[in-house]
């Protein structure tokens, strides 16, 4: 194992959390059956914004951490097929504050990542597509996009 | 999973309370050998240096801004935080060290405490680095010193400002010393004290001769800390228009701009010394106003002249894989400056040991440079130097090399990819910028599958959609 800071920082991400995180949320690393932890697999839920079409919904996003975070961002994954104009049909987010080369500092905090993801959601940036569906909607069709944001909300009630 | 194990686990760590000044924004555990860069926020020594570009020009961790010299560590922060976190720093002393074995990589070290006039001294490295010896801070109080220049320094004060002062002249942390511990509490006391409490009721008395500028030798106002790791006051400098600046102490030169004002010391000494820090405001003023000038104008000129932050102009770092670009050593940073990756020539040491080796760039060589490595490599100026050979296709060699070596010692490289084809990283980077590096990377022939990545995702099927889970 390379000697990185990774799971130094995610410890201090996860106490940090469990002490103060918004609401809503939830952000917990992947356990596996004999209960032992993997740091570097995040299982996470977003709530919609209450007020727009994406509330009522929360959405499952998963942050894979590589070794080199935090120099590196993590890659952060919604499920396959996910409809929003900025990610891609594998569920993968595109964002600029998790883009390695333009907008992420190390600084930038778990909980700043499910902050702006969230505000992603209603607010999708036209100039960075990622998918055509949800892009091509957007743009065209904005009823439509409308009732798949509504639909999409539907299918993923919250879990109680 | 239940919470109590998953509270178990993250237990590994201790839980004292840090200061969020002081709390490092990388590792997010407390400042260990700090470093504070031009921009004036401070990092830890391995998270900055682990955090640069080995290719290109470095960004800070916080905001941003470019940088191309690995600054020195801030010796007067890192016994300052020894002394307010005994426990933690020592902790964190342990896993870094531990780290520090594992990848045959050390950072400097210091010992006594240089009663506030950050002396440079090295420990010898023993034969057996796990030798818990070595280990230990000799950290020793040097109070008659200290207390001395102290109660001069406000004898002077006393002369200027009849304000009433404390009789003691050391300034405990505390607010509510009354029931503060003794002096002599043991190390367990201690441990349960830090633990328990913040900041606030720490044993450990924090005095202005541990926070004084290096010049004025006062309570350090609107702090700066330069390249070289010595803290001033902002106002402590007068600017050479147009010329760099030269510490008064070691002489070496700082390689950008006038470094802003490391706002998280600044609070936290306007908050832990009110009184004197409020003198100082005014004492600084005061001098001002003699001066016909407001005070920092200069700083604001030092904007206007437009000082650059990087040294290294941006476009030498893109275009040194071109055959007429600049020479530049990726990953090989000099040991006097700090610049990282060496831009032009670059000076081997033929007799230092260590695996990271002792290098100069050209300037420092030429200067006869006598600081220190950066490594605490055990570079004497006995030894000899030669000039690296300097080949387009070695250096993209050793690159490669190097990033596939250990992580720790090795920072990473942004721009140049050696991921595998259709690696799931690639789906990260927006269009354009995958795109963009996809045409960089076709061109240094290192992964001919970016573009293709690229135009994947243009079409609506993610990279990431046929490559392996991770």
């Amino acid at each position: 194992m390379s000697g990185g800071i990774a799971r130094g920082r995610l410890a201090e991400e996860r106490k940090a959390w469990r002490k103060n995180h918004p609401h809503g949320f939830v952000a917990k690393p992947e356990t596996g059956p004999d209960g032992s932890v993997n740091l570097m697999v995040w299982h996470c839920t977003i709530p919609g914004k209450a007020g727009t079409d994406w509330e009522g919904g929360y959405f499952p996003l998963t942050l894979h951490f590589s070794e080199d975070y935090p120099s590196k961002p993590p890659k952060c994954k919604f499920p396959q097929g996910f409809f929003h104009p900025n990610v891609y049909p594998s569920g993968t987010v595109c964002l600029s504050i998790l883009n390695e080369d333009s907008g992420w500092r190390p600084a930038i905090t778990v909980k700043q990542i499910l902050v702006g993801i969230q505000d992603l959601l209603d607010q999708p940036n036209a100039a960075d597509p990622a998918q055509t569906d949800g892009y091509q909607l957007f743009i065209q069709e904005p009823a439509e996009y409308k009732r798949r944001v509504r639909q999409q909300a539907k299918q993923y009630p919250p879990l109680v | 999973m239940p919470p109590s194990m998953e509270d178990q686990f993250l237990d590994g760590a201790d839980s004292d309370e840090i200061s969020r000044s002081f709390t490092c924004c990388v590792c997010l555990d407390l400042l260990y050998k700090p470093i504070v860069l031009a921009c004036g926020h401070i990092s830890c020594f391995w998270c900055v240096h682990y955090s640069m570009d080995g290719a290109h020009e470095s960004h800070c961790p916080i905001c941003r801004n470019p940088y191309s010299h690995f600054p020195t560590i801030c010796q007067m922060l890192h016994f300052m935080l020894l002394k307010m976190y005994p426990v933690a720093y020592k902790r964190r002393e342990k896993q870094t060290l531990e780290r520090e074995e594992e990848t045959r990589c050390f950072s400097p070290r210091f010992d006594a405490y240089g009663g506030g006039s950050h002396t440079y001294k090295k420990l010898k490295i023993e034969a057996d680095p796990a030798d818990p010896s070595i280990t230990v801070f000799e950290f020793k109080l040097c109070p008659d010193s200290s207390s001395n220049r102290v109660k001069k320094h406000f004898a002077d004060l006393m002369q200027r400002q009849p304000v009433s002062l404390p009789q003691d002249f050391v300034i405990p942390i505390s607010k509510q010393t009354s029931g503060g511990n003794p002096q002599g509490a043991t190390l367990a006391d201690e441990e349960n004290v830090v633990l328990k409490n913040n900041l606030d009721q720490t044993c450990e008395q924090l005095s202005i001769a541990d926070v004084q500028c290096t010049a004025c030798k006062q309570l350090l106002f609107r702090p700066v800390v330069l390249n070289c790791g010595h803290v001033y006051c902002e106002t402590c400098f007068n600017i050479p228009v147009d010329e760099r600046f030269r510490c008064k102490v070691c002489q070496v030169l700082h390689p950008s701009g006038f470094p802003k004002v490391c706002l998280e010391l600044d609070n936290f000494l306007e908050e832990q010394f009110p009184e004197e820090y409020a003198l100082r405001r005014e004492a600084v003023q005061l001098k001002a106003v003699h001066l016909h000038d407001a005070p920092s104008t200069w700083s604001k000129n030092s904007g206007i002249q437009g000082f650059k932050w990087s040294s290294v102009p941006k476009e030498e770092y893109s275009t040194w894989l071109r055959d007429n670009g600049p020479k530049i050593h990726p990953c090989a940073g000099c040991d006097s400056c700090g610049m990282y990756p060496i831009v032009g020539d670059r000076y081997r040491c033929k007799d230092c040991k260590e695996k990271i080796g002792f290098d100069l760039c050209g300037d420092c060589y030429n200067t006869n440079s006598k600081l220190p490595g950066r490594f605490n490599q055990q570079h004497t100026p006995e030894h000899k130097f030669e000039l690296v050979n300097w080949k387009l296709k070695q250096e993209m060699m050793r690159l490669m090399v190097e990033q596939l070596g250990d992580g720790f010692a090795a920072p990473y490289f942004s721009g140049i990819s050696l991921e595998q084809p259709g690696d799931p990283t690639a789906a990260f980077v927006s269009l354009d910028d995958a795109e963009e590096t996809a045409e960089n990377a076709a061109a240094i022939v290192l992964d001919d599958d970016a573009e293709e990545t690229a135009e994947n995702d243009v079409n609506g099927l993610a990279a990431s959609d046929a490559a392996p889970e991770l």
